[in-house]
C-alpha cells in the first residue's frame, strides 16, 4: 500500500501523525489542554504564518529564499493601516487590493535583482530585509497605527466565527488562510506554468535546456510570494490593530522553519504548500503548548522549540531516506525480473 | 574624575553649606558616622536637605513637599501614595535613595550658558518608535532654548539592526568629533568598547532611558524615574484593579531586558508588603516586544490561569497587545491589563475598560533634560561629578548623584511619573 | 538525396583567442543516423551547442529547411524541432515521469493528469520502453531517465535528435535498447545525430560518419566506406598502434589484498578474491552489478557488514576513507565531477588534495612552491595538457581531468589503487595513456583493481577478471583464457564459475 503513495503524500501523512502525537503528548502534560480554546488559539495565530509560509514555499521551490518577507508584511500592514486611517470609508475590496498590490511591488523589487540582475537571493533579500524596514521607519515618521483609528469591521473581521461547533470556532482569518493555501496548492499541482516553479528548482540546467525562461519563472515566484505576503500584512493589521515599525520582525526565519518542517526541500524542486501549512500549524502548536507546559521555563522554551524542529526535520530526512532505499530495492528487483525475461 | 572621600560631621556640613549656598533651594545631602554631634540641626543619615535662608536646613521630602526629617518617613507609606494617585494622578515620585559617601561638590545651582557651539547626537534604541521621537522633540526644544550653534542630529539604527547599529553610530560620532552622544542603550555592555573609545576621543556619552549596565563608558545616566518606584506603582495599580485580592501575571519584553527585569524585581519587592498579601504573582512570561508573540502569550496566560485577574506588562508593546487580545476574546470583564503604556496607543482600551489604568513618564521631558545635561557636560560647564547641581530650563534644578542600582555610576533622576485612566488618557493621547 | 534538413555552412566559432570550430560544413538529412566522432576537444560539444542555440556562430550560418535561421536559444531550437540528450540525463529529479516529459508543453492552462499520463505512456510505448509514468525521476535508472528525455523530445515533435554519448553510462543491454530506439526514430523520419566513443556502436547504428579533429571537418562517409582503423587514425591524426594490445603481465606471487566473504547487507554478498603485487584485477559486470559498492567498501566509505579484508596479511576492515588511505589503498572515482575533483580549484590544488599533509611546511602553512613543483612534475609525467597548473581543472577536457585525478592518487604512493571506470567518456588517445599509467603503476610493485564496462578494455588490461552480477560474485576468469562471450554470459547470469 505504502509504495503506491507518492513520497510527498507520505510526508504529509507523517506530519499529521507527528501533529497528533504532539497533541497527545501535551494533553497528558497540560491540564485542560484538549479544548475548543486550543483550536481557536492556534488557528487564529497560525493564519498569518500559514500565508507567509506559503509565500516562502513558492520562492524556496525555485531554489531561492526570501528573507525580506517579515519587512514586507510589516510595511504592508503599516501602509494599509495608514490608508484606512486616512480614508475610513474605503471599501474593503480596495483595501485588500492595495495590500496585495503593495506586496507584489516589493516582490518585483526582489524578483528583479534575483532574476534579472542574477544576484543570489540570499544576498538580495538580506539587503531588502533591512532596506524595506528602513523605508518603513522613514515612512512611518515614528507614528503607530492604533486600533482606535481603524474601522470596526476591520478589527472584528479576523475573529468573526464563520462556523461554531461547541466552543470550537472556525474564524474568518483562519478560513481565509486555509482557502488561500488550498487555492495555491491546487494551482501548483494543476496549472501548467506552475510546474515550471518545480522544474526550475529541481534542475535549473535542464530547465534551461527545456526552453523554460528561468528568469521569468523566478521573477513570477517572487511577485506571487509578495502578493501573499501583502495579504498576510492585511491580516496582520486586522489582527493586531496596533502596528509599529517592528511589525513582522523575525517572520523570515519562522516562515522558512514552517516550510522546511512541512517537507519543502530547502534546495528547491520539491514540497507541497499543504505541507507548509501543516508545518506552520505544527510549529505554532508546539510553541503555544510549550508556553502552557510548566516543565519548560521561559528561558529554555526557544531552545526546546528549536530542538523539536531539528528533531522533526531529522526524523523526516531519515524516514524519507530509508523509504527511498526500500523503494529502490523493490523497484530494482522488479526491473531485474523484467530484464531477466527479456535477456536472450 | 576625582572622587571626594572622607567623612564630615553635621557641623562642618552645615558650615560648608552656609558658606557655599547663598540662595534658596539648593539641595544638600548629609552623610556621616557622627550625625548627632551638632544638636541644632536634625541631621539624618542619607537624607536630603534643602537650604533656606530664613529657616536654615530642612529635609527635602519624597513627594516634593517640605517635610521635617521625622515626618518625611510618613511620605513613604503606600496608603498615602494611593490617595495621592487617585486625586492628583500625577505624582512627583523622586525617590532619592542615597547609598554613597557623597559630599558636597558645589553648592551652586549652575546656570548653563547658552549659545555654545556643540555638535550633539541623540541616539535612540532604534528609529520609528513614538516615544523616542517624543524624546527628540524635547531635545529639539532644549536645543532651541539654549541657542546651540552646533547641530543636533537624531540618528538611530533600524529595528532589526539595533545592537550593531548603535555601536556603529557611537563609533562614527566619535570619529566625526561630535561633542556628545545621548544614548538610549539597547546593546547592553556590548556598547562599552565603543563608548569608552568615544570618551577617550573627547566625545561625552550621556545615557537616557536605558543605561549601560556596567556604567563603563558613560558620563551620566538620565533616569526617567527611580526604578524602585516603578515597581511600587505597578504593585499599586494591580492592587487597585484586583481590589486587593487575586492573581496577577507579568508579560514582559525579552527575558534579558535590563530595564524590565529591574522593574519586575522592584515590583516583587514591593509585593512583599503585607498590604499585598492577597495578591499572587503567578507567572512571568516574555513577548519579546513583538505584537504577535505578546498577543499569544497573553492568551496563553489566560488559558493557563483561569482565575487570573490582571496582566501587568511593563512594556508599551506588551500592554497594548495584551489589551487587544483580551478585547478580541471578550475577556475584558475577567482580566484587566495594566503596566507601562503610551496614551495614544492605549486610549481605546482604557475607555472600554480593558486597561483601566496604566502609567508612563513623559519622554519629551526626558529628552529635554538629557539635552541640558549633555550640553552642560560637553560645553565644560558641568564636570559630571557627584553632587553637582544645575538648572535644566523649565524643568528646574537637578543634581548628579550615585546610581543606587549601579554602584560607582552616576545618574540624574528626572522623576515625574504619570498614571493614566479614563479621566486623563484622552487629553494625553492627542 | 533531397534537401538537407539542417546544414552548417562554413561555421566558425571562437571563444576569445581559441578557435573551437573552423570553417565547418555539415549536412544532416532526415531519416539518417549521422555519427560524429572525434577526440575530446575536437569540437563535438561546440557543434551541439550551436545546434541547440546555447552558442551562436562567430562566422557562417545555419540553414534549416533551405532557409538560413538563427537559433537564438533553447526555446528557438525547440521550436525548430531540435532536441539533445546527454550522457548525464537532464531530468527534473523531483518531478514524475509524465511531468518530466511535458515540462515545456505549451497547450492549455490546466493540466489534465489522466490525459497527461496516458499520453506519456503512449510516447514511452512508441520507443518501446515500459515505465510507470507516475514514478519520480530521481528513482529511475540512467537508461530510464534517458528514455524520459527521448519521450520529451518526441512530445515536442522532434525532427533532429542529438544524442551525445548516450550509452556511456549504460549497461550493454540498455545501450542496445537505446540504439534500437534511435534506429526506430530514424525510420520514422527523425534525423539522429549520434556521438559516441564506442566505435562498435557506430558501426552498429550509423548511416554516415563524420570525423572531426581540432575543430576541423576531416571526412563524412557512408558507414560502408569506413573501417575502424581508418576512423581512429583520422580521429587522432596518427596511428594508434598499441590500443587494446595486451601488455606483458607483471603478476607476482605476493598477495597485496585478500578479501574473504565480504558482504554488505542488501547490497552485495560473499565477495572473495586475492590481489597480487603487480596484478591488474578487472571487475566486469552490467550496471547494477554493485561493483562500485564493493570498491567503496574496500575504501571504507560504505563499510562492509561482514567478511574480512587482509592487507599484506594484516586484517584491516576500514571504516572510513582515511583508514583505507593510511593503509595504502586509494580509490579513483567514476564520477569526476561529484566525487573526484574540485572543479573550480586549480590543477595544483587538486593534485595535492589527497596528500595535503606532506605539503605542510614551516609554521603549519602550505608550501605552495612545493605544491607547484609537484603538480608540474605530474603534469609532465602524465602528459596532462594544461598550459599552467594554476588553471582550474573545470576548464580541462575530460581526459585531462581524469589524468589529474590519477595524479592526485598516484602522489599518495598507494600500494592498491582502485580505478572506477577510468576511461569512461575520454578519447582514445587519453585511454591509451591511462592504460599505460595503470600498467606502469603495477609494474612498480602496486596492485590495481579496475572497474570497467568496456569489455575489450577489460580483456586487454586485466590479468584476471572478476565478474559480478547483482551483488554476487559470478566468478574470476583469467583474461588470456577467456573471451567477451564468456564474460557476458557470467554477467547476465547464464553461467557461473566457482571462485578460484
Amino acid at each position: 500500500m505504502l509504495h503506491r503513495l507518492s513520497p510527498q503524500t507520505i510526508r504529509i501523512l507523517a506530519l499529521l501523525v507527528v501533529l497528533l502525537l504532539v497533541i497527545l503528548f501535551f494533553s497528558t502534560q497540560v491540564p485542560n489542554y484538549l479544548s475548543g480554546r486550543l483550536f481557536n488559539r492556534v488557528s487564529s495565530s497560525v493564519a498569518i504564518m500559514a500565508l507567509i509560509a506559503t509565500a516562502q514555499t513558492l520562492v524556496i521551490l525555485t531554489r531561492n529564499i526570501d528573507l525580506s518577507i517579515g519587512s514586507v508584511v510589516g510595511f504592508v500592514a503599516f501602509a494599509t493601516g495608514s490608508l484606512i486611517t486616512d480614508n475610513p470609508d474605503l471599501h474593503w475590496t480596495l483595501l485588500v487590493a492595495f495590500s496585495i498590490t503593495l506586496g507584489m511591488f516589493f516582490g518585483m523589487i526582489n524578483g528583479f535583482f534575483v532574476a534579472v540582475a542574477k544576484v543570489p537571493a540570499i544576498i538580495v533579500t538580506l539587503g531588502t530585509l533591512a532596506l524595506f524596514r528602513s523605508v518603513l521607519v522613514e515612512f512611518s515618521d515614528a507614528k503607530s497605527i492604533v486600533t482606535a483609528n481603524l474601522p470596526t469591521w476591520l478589527i472584528n473581521f479576523p475573529n468573526t466565527p464563520l462556523l461554531e461547533i461547541g466552543t470550537l470556532q472556525l474564524r474568518a482569518s483562519f478560513a481565509v488562510a486555509v482557502a488561500v493555501v488550498l487555492v495555491v496548492h491546487i494551482a501548483l499541482s494543476r496549472i501548467r506554468i506552475a510546474r515550471k516553479l518545480y522544474a526550475v528548482g529541481s534542475n535549473p540546467e535542464a530547465a534551461e535546456m527545456a526552453g523554460i525562461n528561468i528568469g521569468l519563472t523566478v521573477f513570477t515566484a517572487f511577485v506571487l510570494s509578495g502578493a501573499l505576503a501583502g495579504l498576510a500584512g492585511f491580516l496582520f493589521l486586522a489582527r493586531f490593530g496596533t502596528i509599529t515599525v517592528v511589525a513582522g520582525l523575525g517572520f523570515e526565519l519562522k516562515s522558512v522553519a514552517a516550510a522546511v518542517v512541512g517537507g519543502v526541500n530547502i534546495f528547491g524542486g520539491s514540497g507541497l504548500v499543504i505541507g507548509a501549512l501543516i508545518g506552520a500549524i505544527l510549529v505554532d502548536l508546539i510553541d503555544s503548548s510549550l508556553v502552557r507546559w510548566h516543565l519548560v521555563s521561559e528561558f529554555w522554551r526557544e531552545a526546546v522549540l528549536g530542538g523539536l524542529i531539528l528533531l522533526a526535520v531529522t526524523m523526516d530526512t531519515l524516514v524519507m531516506r530509508s523509504l527511498a532505499v526500500w523503494r529502490t530495492a523493490r523497484s530494482n528487483s522488479k526491473e531485474d525480473r523484467r530484464a531477466n525475461v527479456q535477456s536472450p | 574624575m576625582m572622587q571626594r572621600t572622607g567623612s564630615t560631621t553635621c557641623l562642618t556640613f552645615l558650615q560648608a553649606a552656609a558658606d557655599m549656598a547663598p540662595s534658596d533651594g539648593i539641595r544638600l545631602r548629609f552623610d556621616s558616622e557622627a550625625a548627632s554631634i551638632h544638636g541644632e540641626a536634625d541631621c539624618s543619615e542619607g537624607q536630603d536637605y534643602r537650604w533656606r535662608k530664613e529657616t536654615g536646613m530642612t529635609c527635602w521630602g519624597h513627594t516634593g513637599q517640605m517635610y521635617t526629617p521625622k515626618s518625611a518617613q510618613g511620605a513613604m507609606q503606600p496608603r498615602r501614595w494611593r490617595n495621592e494617585m487617585k486625586i492628583l494622578t500625577t505624582i512627583w515620585a523622586t525617590l532619592l535613595v542615597v547609598l554613597s559617601t557623597a559630599v558636597l561638590a558645589s553648592g551652586h545651582v549652575k546656570m548653563l550658558e547658552s549659545g555654545k557651539d556643540i555638535d550633539m547626537v541623540l541616539l535612540p534604541k532604534f528609529l520609528g518608535i513614538l516615544v523616542f521621537d517624543q524624546a527628540n522633540e524635547g531635545a529639539q526644544e532644549a536645543h532651541a532654548e539654549l541657542k546651540n550653534n552646533g547641530d543636533l542630529l537624531f540618528v538611530g539604527p533600524t529595528p532589526e539592526n539595533s545592537v550593531a547599529g548603535q555601536i556603529e553610530i557611537v563609533t562614527t560620532a566619535a570619529t566625526q568629533g561630535q561633542g556628545v552622544v545621548m544614548l538610549s542603550n539597547n546593546a547592553g555592555d556590548q556598547i562599552v568598547p565603543a563608548a569608552t573609545a568615544a570618551m577617550e576621543a573627547g566625545t561625552r556619552v550621556v545615557t537616557w532611558d536605558s543605561p549601560i549596565p556596567s556604567g563603563e563608558g558613560e558620563d551620566v545616566f538620565v533616569a526617567q524615574v527611580d526604578f524602585g518606584s516603578i515597581g511600587e506603582v505597578m504593585a499599586e495599580m494591580a492592587h487597585s484593579l484586583l481590589d486587593g485580592n487575586g492573581q496577577m501575571a507579568v508579560l514582559s519584553a525579552t527575558p534579558d531586558a535590563a530595564n524590565q527585569n529591574a522593574w519586575i524585581a522592584s515590583m516583587q519587592e514591593a509585593l512583599k508588603d503585607t498590604k499585598y498579601a492577597d495578591i499572587e504573582l503567578v507567572d512571568i512570561v516574555y513577548g519579546d516586544d513583538q505584537a504577535e508573540l505578546s498577543y499569544n502569550r497573553a492568551l496563553a496566560l489566560v488559558d493557563q490561569y483561569p482565575d487570573l485577574g490582571v496582566i501587568m506588562s511593563p512594556t508599551t508593546v506588551g500592554i497594548q497587545a495584551s489589551a487587544k487580545a483580551m478585547q478580541d476574546e471578550g475577556l475584558c470583564d475577567q482580566v484587566k491589563v495594566s503596566g507601562l503604556g503610551l496614551p495614544s496607543e492605549m486610549v481605546s482600551y482604557t475607555l472600554n475598560g480593558c486597561a483601566p489604568e496604566f502609567a508612563l513618564w513623559d519622554f519629551r521631558d526626558l529628552g529635554y533634560l538629557t539635552y541640558y545635561t549633555a550640553y552642560g557636560l560637553a560645553s565644560g560647564q558641568l564636570t559630571g561629578e557627584i553632587g553637582e547641581t544645575f538648572m535644566a530650563g523649565r524643568m528646574g534644578e537637578f543634581a548628579i548623584e550615585e546610581d543606587p542600582g549601579r554602584p560607582g555610576s552616576r545618574r540624574i533622576l528626572m522623576g515625574p511619573f504619570t498614571v493614566y485612566n479614563a479621566d486623563n488618557v484622552e487629553a494625553a493621547a492627542k | 538525396m533531397c534537401e538537407p534538413l539542417l546544414r552548417l555552412e562554413n561555421v566558425t566559432k571562437r571563444f576569445g583567442m581559441t578557435t573551437a570550430l573552423q570553417d565547418m560544413s555539415l549536412d544532416i538529412f532526415s531519416g539518417e543516423v549521422h555519427a560524429i566522432v572525434g577526440e575530446n576537444g575536437a569540437g563535438k560539444s561546440t557543434i551541439i551547442k550551436i545546434m541547440t542555440g546555447i552558442h551562436q556562430t562567430t562566422e557562417g550560418r545555419l540553414v534549416i529547411d533551405g532557409t538560413a535561421r538563427n537559433i537564438s536559444g533553447a526555446r528557438a531550437a525547440r521550436d525548430i524541432g531540435i532536441a539533445a540528450i546527454y550522457q548525464e540525463p537532464m531530468v527534473f529529479p523531483d518531478l514524475d515521469v509524465a511531468e518530466n516529459i511535458f515540462i515545456s508543453a505549451r497547450s492549455g492552462w490546466f493540466l489534465n493528469q489522466a490525459q497527461l499520463h496516458a499520453e506519456a505512456q503512449r510516447l514511452l510505448g512508441r520507443i518501446g520502453i515500459a515505465l510507470d509514468s507516475s514514478s519520480i525521476a530521481s528513482g529511475l535508472t540512467l537508461a530510464a531517465q534517458q528514455a524520459v528525455e527521448i519521450a520529451r523530445a518526441l512530445s515536442q515533435d522532434v525532427r533532429i535528435l542529438i544524442m551525445d554519448e548516450p550509452t556511456a553510462s549504460l549497461s550493454a543491454h540498455e545501450a542496445k535498447q537505446l540504439r534500437k530506439v534511435a534506429r526506430t526514430l530514424a525510420e520514422e523520419g527523425v534525423a539522429v545525430i549520434y556521438i559516441s566513443h564506442r566505435l562498435e556502436e557506430i558501426f552498429d547504428i550509423a548511416d554516415r560518419v563524420t570525423v572531426i579533429r581540432d575543430g576541423i571537418h576531416i571526412s563524412t562517409r557512408p558507414i560502408g566506406d569506413v573501417t575502424s582503423e581508418g576512423m581512429v587514425s583520422e580521429m587522432v591524426g596518427r596511428d594508434v598502434g598499441n590500443y587494446f594490445v595486451k601488455a606483458p603481465s607483471t603478476v607476482t606471487s605476493n598477495s597485496l589484498l585478500r578479501v574473504e566473504h565480504l558482504t554488505r547487507e542488501g547490497i552485495f554478498s560473499d565477495i572473495s578474491f586475492d590481489l597480487m603485487q603487480g596484478e591488474v584485477l578487472c571487475m566486469a559486470g552490467l550496471v547494477g552489478a554493485r561493483r562500485t559498492d564493493v570498491a567503496l567498501a574496500l575504501f571504507g566509505i560504505n563499510p562492509s557488514s561482514s567478511g574480512q579484508i587482509f592487507y599484506k596479511g594484516r586484517q584491516i576492515n576500514p571504516s572510513c576513507a582515511r583508514e583505507a588511505m593510511d593503509a595504502g589503498i586509494a580509490y579513483v572515482s567514476e564520477d569526476r565531477r561529484k566525487l573526484g575533483l574540485a572543479m573550480p580549484m586549480s590543477l595544483r590544488s587538486n593534485v595535492s588534495l589527497a596528500t595535503l599533509r606532506s605539503f605542510v611546511g614551516r609554521w603549519g602553512f602550505l608550501d605552495q612552491s612545493l605544491e607547484r613543483m609537484t603538480a608540474l612534475e605530474y603534469r609532465d609525467r602524465l602528459n596532462i595538457r594544461a598550459p599552467d597548473v594554476e588553471l582550474s581543472v573545470g576548464m580541462l577536457s575530460g581526459g585531462n581531468q581524469q589524468k589529474t585525478m590519477l595524479a592526485k592518487w598516484l602522489r599518495m604512493k598507494p600500494d592498491v589503487l582502485i580505478f572506477d571506470e577510468p576511461t569512461r567518456g575520454i578519447d582514445i588517445g587519453a585511454k591509451a595513456e591511462v592504460h599505460a599509467l595503470i600498467r606502469e603503476f603495477v609494474a612498480n610493485g602496486g596492485g590495481a583493481i579496475v572497474i570497467s564496462s568496456d569489455l575489450p578494455e577489460v580483456l586487454a588490461m586485466g590479468d584476471r577478471i572478476l565478474v559480478m552480477r547483482e551483488g554476487r560474485q559470478m566468478g574470476i576468469v583469467n583474461s588470456t583464457e577467456t573471451g567477451q562471450e564468456t564474460i557476458m554470459r557470467l554477467a547476465t547470469g547464464q553461467a557461473s564459475v566457482e571462485a578460484a
